[in-house]
């Protein structure tokens, strides 16, 4: 897995690639989300107009350089999650950039973007955006556990940390997977997998309605449209770990575009049933349920 | 050489020559007197000289002519010429101290004095039993009447209990003589000890002597009279009480004890023992200056009365032992009661005057060391061979009531220091006088000599022939120089040591040596900002460096011990330097003293009686004894790293310690504590206690406090508590990483190890700049200072980044490194709580840094500037290195990597090109850091573009429910931060440790308050005392 120039070209098709199919997704999981509700929803190609929109407004003003910087970091941790992490299993073009690090690079890079997104929140002075993050900072410590410990399970499971050997475990049918082959964990990671998608019942930290969207809430224009840009690629990026670890990776984009979807759906799924946690009701929820499941899932192994 | 009667025949004569003169010619009186006291000194001097260095033979003086027992014989050993010399010693300075008083009070009182010093020097000499009865009738004559020189007028009381207790005694000792004498037919006791027909049916006799000496040595709780004395009497006369008396008491005792044989012994450790403690305790609650000294004494003849009674079983050591507790009780009590003389008030706050006088504070802090027995003074290596020689006879039991007795009185005697330094000023200033001070100070320095002697006598390294402690003490004599001088030699010779010890460092003792030595020097750049002298700062400093630098290179346990002391002591005075850190620093140094005292203790039972122990020994322990070595060696240690249920010390001492101050014992000083666990692993390895690995424990104690250390830094309001707080967690995680006891998690303990310095100390000093700069550490009175303080913004940025192990920091490669380890550890438990703690770390980082930085700015800080440039400076250069050593772990991680190897020959790194590889996963710093930084670049210079015309709006600009806000204090959301997360997992907060120690600390003062009722001040009562403990012990000895 050594450095070669041609990696970087195909990394920035990886991330183009995901970029658009991440923009699609977004728009039709929001518009079955609506359709669940009874509504009609956005059309499909919605998140463009919002990208274009917000990329053209002329206003724009700034808060300091913290503030400036947080769609930055926040853009960064989702491109770099992506790009640190092989998106199609056995595929020199899609591996991405991820002769740089392994698993555990993935489980850390994921809060690159979320500590400068609360910087910069921070440095707006609202407090609506520090209050979302303190709630965001605090679900997270337990939201985050359950998906820990299965990764430590998944990991002793096959003996490594990296992804391509996690991948290249499961390959040769479903029976293989992860999902089969150690169901507590992947039950586990995918409770804290509905922590980690900022969707209901774990939606606190942006509670359109108490904290008008949390952390962002002073954010506008092009820096807005930053975190829009990594608020599709960002989940995606996510689930691909999640795919890696639990379901057998992708051989191929369709496989690939089909995962996702599903993951994504579940979260969606399970959004649009349960109404929103308060924070300690979600420490305890995490803390009660995935926590025990998780820790089956490493005596397992 | 002049014969020791003369010491008698001097006292005596001036005494009665001093009767011949006027009233009036009370010049003439005082001169004769102190002539008298220094000629008799003299002569004790001479003869101590010549046996010690083997110039004479012991030698008997026949008084008469005539051999015993037709006449009464004296003996001048060394240990007879050394007591009289102290007590002589002790008489003249009192008499010159006593300048004024005895001038006042005329020749009367001049004789008393003599008469007192050749009494007590009679009971030294003397051989003859009934000789030594009379002069302890001349003592207490003698005593009475120097009672009396107080104007307090209390002393009247207190010398009539005191002859009422005598005269008690006095008919025991007779009794027991008659009794002796009957049975033996003689009073010289080498006769009596021969005599053939004594041993049967004369354990009535000697009962009876020994109790009426016994009482001499004021045991507990027979001693009301003695404490009153104490109280009420002169202290130039209490300090000959004390140390004269007690010395010549202690030597009768050890004398006839050779008349009772071995068999009395045991009963002789026991009143030792219980009266060390019992004393102990009940000076805890004392508020009175002379009456604590009078425990404290009372308590110290406990303590050498337990040695006397542990003859048999110290041998060799016997009379060093008892002469290094003896002497360095002798002369700080002394000195502390001459101290007590100048201050005017009597209660313990009232020595805060002593703050003025510098050279006071330095005699104080003497005396106390001498007495608790901290290194280099005697007491020191006397309590070490003490505690060798009874741990490998296994006396363990005795040694913990030793141990634990010694901490009580340090407990009560740095409290006391702390009053001094840190106690409002409420009594009159002392009225400096040369002689008084000048009395004061030879004493002390007859402390450091005798310290030197004592290292010369011991086995072992001599302290004060260490070049890199001289170095640290010479910085007492530059006191004068400006602070920033001494900075300026101090960071020299920091880097000198190490630039001189380098070749000699193995990769493992590199690493620590970089961080105290180098790191101390950077953190040391940070203290140019102080201005003036800054008394007292230096020699700390130096001294907890100098400490450090030599545990990390000793070889033998002492050496280990005395450097780890010596750390101790040094961090406490540097740590109590803060403004409000008075209980903080007491609760440091008892914990500190506690560890050190385990550790002593482990040290002592895997010696188990060799004369020097190697540390390397440590895995030759014996198999039942190893586990027990273990856990004292490892609670000592933990102590240090402030490991849950030992860690009550660690947030007031580090958040109140001053702001350069505050890095070196957090970055530094905790990294002791994990130098003497790896030793102890390295060593010792995995030990089992009834079938359980201790290293399993120890693994669930890191976990633990990384959990419960992170959880309480997130609820902090002070930012410096957060910080400490934090520290206790991240030592969580390096103990958890050396508790595997693989490769990879000792590899990522040294990663902890520079990373925690690094980032901790960073941290400390911006936050301590901020503090300097806004008045307060409270986080949410502060906000939006990032516009003010830029640089010191970037600084916490850097930091909070490096440890929450974002990549593409360097606390990554930690994280990675532990995730490695954990695969290959055999337990998995434990690593549930320790991933519960690593994002509970995000929490109090982005509080730390919101709060202070982000948000809104108050109103009386818009005027605010950077910190002072000279604590932004090492600020700098721990951002400049974090950097490198993100991107090239491997600079210093290789090396140790190897290292490791030989310990840990699996699981191993391998460091090929620029991938740091392991069996389970890879890493790329520089890969890494590259990637970062392009997207990074990237997207800045793109939303640049897109944002040139951005306009920077006025602080309160900002959407708020239709409202625009005006007010920083109520827009900044700051306090109780994390009030979800309290309300979820606060019941985790509960002060359980707190609550426990507290309780203890209760319990003793409680129990000190009731009992020292006992003492109601009544000499009947104090003759009922008296009475019923000699009946007691009958029934529990002698009719047993």
């Amino acid at each position: 897995m050594e450095f070669t120039w041609i990696k970087i070209p195909y990394a920035m098709l990886t991330v183009f690639i995901v970029f658009n199919y991440g923009m699609i997704l977004t728009a039709l999981i929001q518009k079955i989300g609506a359709r669940a509700g009874r509504r009609f929803g956005i059309p499909i190609y919605q998140n463009y107009l919002d990208l274009l929109k917000n990329y053209a407004k002329r206003s724009s003003i700034t808060h300091g350089y913290m503030f400036y910087l947080a769609p930055v970091f926040r853009l960064t941790g989702g491109i770099g999650l992506l790009v640190f992490v092989p998106t199609i299993f056995d595929s020199e073009m899609f591996s991405n950039l991820s002769f740089s690090g392994d698993l555990i690079l993935a489980l850390y890079f994921v809060f690159f973007g979320t500590l400068g997104m609360a910087l910069g929140a921070g440095e707006s002075g609202h407090p609506h955006a520090a209050i979302g993050v303190s709630r965001g900072l605090a679900q997270v410590t337990t939201a985050e556990l359950p998906f820990v410990i299965a990764v430590f399970a998944v990991a002793l499971q096959y003996q490594s940390l990296s992804f391509v050997d996690i991948v290249a475990a499961q390959q040769g049918g479903i029976q293989n997977w992860t999902l089969f082959t150690n169901p507590f964990a992947v039950i586990a990671g995918m409770m804290a997998f509905l922590g980690a998608m900022m969707r209901p019942p774990f939606d606190v930290v942006l509670a359109p309605q108490e904290i008008p969207i949390g952390p962002p809430t002073e954010y506008h224009s092009s820096y807005l449209a930053l975190m829009q840009t990594n608020r599709v690629l960002f989940p995606v990026a996510k689930i691909v770990v999640y795919m890696n670890l639990f379901f057998g990776g992708a051989t191929s984009w369709t496989e690939f575009a089909v995962k996702v979807f599903l993951l994504y759906l579940f979260s969606a799924f399970v959004g649009v049933v349960f109404p929103r946690f308060r924070v300690e009701q979600s420490i305890r929820w995490f803390l009660v349920w995935a926590v025990p499941v998780s820790i089956v899932s490493l005596f397992w192994v | 050489m002049v014969s020791a009667i003369f010491i008698i025949t001097t006292g005596l004569g001036t005494a009665f020559l001093l009767g011949l003169l006027r009233d009036s010619q009370k010049g003439l009186a005082y001169g004769l007197t102190v002539l008298a006291l220094a000629f008799m000194s003299w002569i004790a001097a001479d003869w101590t000289w010549a046996l010690a260095s083997g110039a004479v033979q012991t030698v008997d003086v026949y008084t008469a002519g005539v051999k015993p027992p037709f006449a009464i014989n004296l003996r001048m050993g060394l240990a007879e010429a050394s007591l009289v010399l102290l007590v002589s010693l002790s008489g003249l300075l009192s008499a010159i101290y006593l300048k004024r008083s005895l001038l006042r009070l005329g020749r009367r009182a001049m004789a008393v004095l003599l008469i007192a010093i050749m009494a007590f020097s009679g009971i030294i000499l003397s051989r003859d039993i009934f000789n030594i009865f009379v002069f302890f009738e001349l003592a207490v004559i003698a005593t009475g009447g120097l009672v009396l020189l107080s104007e307090d007028k209390r002393a009247l009381g207190a010398g009539f209990k005191y002859l009422i207790i005598s005269q008690i005694i006095s008919i025991l000792m007779l009794l027991g003589i008659i009794f002796v004498y009957h049975d033996s037919g003689s009073l010289n006791i080498d006769h009596i000890v021969q005599a053939s027909t004594f041993a049967k049916g004369s354990s009535v006799a000697f009962f009876l002597l020994l109790m009426a000496f016994v009482a001499e040595l004021k045991p507990f709780p027979a001693n009301g009279w003695a404490l009153d004395i104490y109280e009420s009497a002169h202290p130039a006369f209490s300090a000959i009480f004390s140390a004269a008396s007690g010395a010549a008491a202690l030597f009768a005792m050890d004398k006839i004890l050779l008349i009772g044989g071995a068999s009395w012994l045991p009963l002789v450790t026991g009143i030792g023992i219980f009266t060390f403690v019992a004393s102990n305790v009940l000076a805890l609650s004392q508020t009175n200056d002379r009456r604590l000294l009078g425990y404290s004494s009372i308590a110290q003849i406990g303590l050498i009365l337990t040695v006397i009674g542990l003859k048999d079983v110290l041998g060799d050591g016997y009379m060093f032992i008892a002469g290094g507790i003896l002497f360095a009780h002798a002369i700080a009590k002394a000195g502390l009661f001459w101290i007590s003389g100048m201050v005017k008030g009597r209660d313990l706050t009232d020595w805060a005057v002593l703050r003025k006088n510098p050279l006071l504070i330095f005699a104080f802090v003497t005396f106390m060391a001498m007495l608790v027995g901290l290194p280099p003074f005697p007491g020191f290596y006397a309590k070490w061979e003490l505690v060798h020689t009874l741990m490998a006879e296994g006396r363990g039991g005795l040694v913990a009531m030793i141990l634990v007795g010694s901490l009580i009185e340090a407990g009560y005697l740095f409290r006391w220091f702390g009053y001094i330094l840190k106690r409002e000023q409420t009594a009159e200033a002392i009225t400096f006088s040369v002689r008084k001070v000048g009395v004061v100070m030879i004493t002390a320095i007859a402390g450091w000599t005798i310290g030197y002697l004592w290292g010369e006598l011991s086995g072992n390294v001599n302290l004060l022939s260490n070049g890199i402690l001289l170095f640290a003490l010479a910085f007492l004599f530059l006191e004068g120089l400006d602070a920033r001088i001494k900075n300026t030699i101090a960071i020299v010779g920091l880097v000198g040591l190490f630039v001189l010890s380098y070749p000699d460092y193995n990769p493992l003792q590199l690493i620590f040596a970089s961080i105290i030595l180098i790191g101390g020097a950077v953190i040391l750049l940070a203290s140019y900002h102080e201005r003036g002298p800054r008394i007292g700062f230096y020699p700390s400093t130096l001294l907890m460096f100098a400490g450090m630098a030599m545990l990390i290179v000793a070889e033998n346990s002492f050496a280990f011990f005395a450097a780890w002391e010596t750390l101790t002591i040094g961090s406490y005075f540097l740590i109590l330097r803060g403004k409000n850190s008075e209980p903080h620093a007491l609760s440091y140094i008892l914990f500190s003293l506690g560890g050190a005292f385990a550790i002593l203790a482990g040290f002592a039972l895997a010696a188990d009686g060799q004369a020097v122990f190697l540390i390397s020994g440590l895995s030759k322990v014996a198999e039942d004894a190893a586990p027990w070595v273990f856990i004292l060696l490892a609670t000592g240690f933990l102590t240090k790293t402030a490991a849950i249920g030992l860690h009550i010390w660690l947030p007031g001492a580090h958040a109140e310690a001053e702001t350069d101050v505050s890095p070196m014992v957090s970055g530094i000083l905790l990294k002791a504590g994990l130098f003497g666990l790896m030793v102890l692993l390295m060593t010792m390895g995995k030990t089992q206690l009834y079938g359980v690995e201790l290293t399993h424990i120890l693994l669930w104690i890191g976990a633990l406090s990384a959990l419960l250390g992170n959880l309480m830094a997130a609820f902090q309001e002070d930012a410096k508590r957060l910080l400490a707080y934090s520290s206790i967690g991240q030592m969580g995680y390096a103990l958890f990483g050396l508790a595997m006891m693989n490769h990879l998690g000792w590899l990522m303990a040294l990663m902890f190890v520079i990373n925690h310095y690094v980032y901790k100390s960073m941290l400390f000093l911006a936050v301590g700049g901020v503090a300097k700069r806004t008045g307060t550490r409270l986080m949410y009175k502060m906000g939006g200072l990032i516009t003010l303080m830029p640089m010191t913004f970037v600084a916490v940025l850097i930091g909070i980044i490096a440890m929450s192990g974002v990549p593409p920091l360097s606390g990554f490669g930690g994280r990675w490194i532990f995730y490695n380890a954990i695969l290959t550890a055999e337990y998995r438990l434990p690593m549930i709580v320790i991933f519960l703690s690593g994002p509970i770390a995000f929490l109090y980082l982005f509080r730390l840094i919101h709060t202070i930085f982000l948000g809104q700015l108050k109103d009386e800080h818009r005027r605010l500037k950077e910190p002072p440039f000279w604590i932004v400076v090492p600020q700098m250069i721990f951002i400049a290195f974090l950097m490198g050593f993100a991107i090239f772990p491997g600079l210093a991680l290789r090396r140790v990597d190897t290292y490791l190897a030989d310990l840990f020959p699996n699981h191993g790194l391998s460091w090929s090109g620029l991938t740091i590889t392991s069996e389970f996963g890879y890493w790329n710093p520089v890969a890494i850091m590259i990637v970062t930084m392009v997207i990074f670049g990237t997207l800045l210079a793109w939303l640049m573009f897109i944002n040139r015309k951005a306009q920077r709006v006025k602080q309160f600009n900002i959407v708020f429910s239709a409202e625009r806000p005006f007010r920083p204090e109520t827009t900044h959301f700051a306090w109780n931060f994390f009030a979800p997360y309290r309300k979820a997992l606060g019941f985790l907060m509960q002060p359980f440790v707190t609550q426990f120690w507290d309780f203890i600390s209760r319990i003793l003062h409680t129990v000190s308050d009731v009992v020292r009722r006992v003492y109601t001040g009544d000499g009947q009562h104090y003759a009922v005392h008296y009475l019923g403990f000699v009946v007691v012990i009958y029934m529990f000895w002698v009719g047993a």
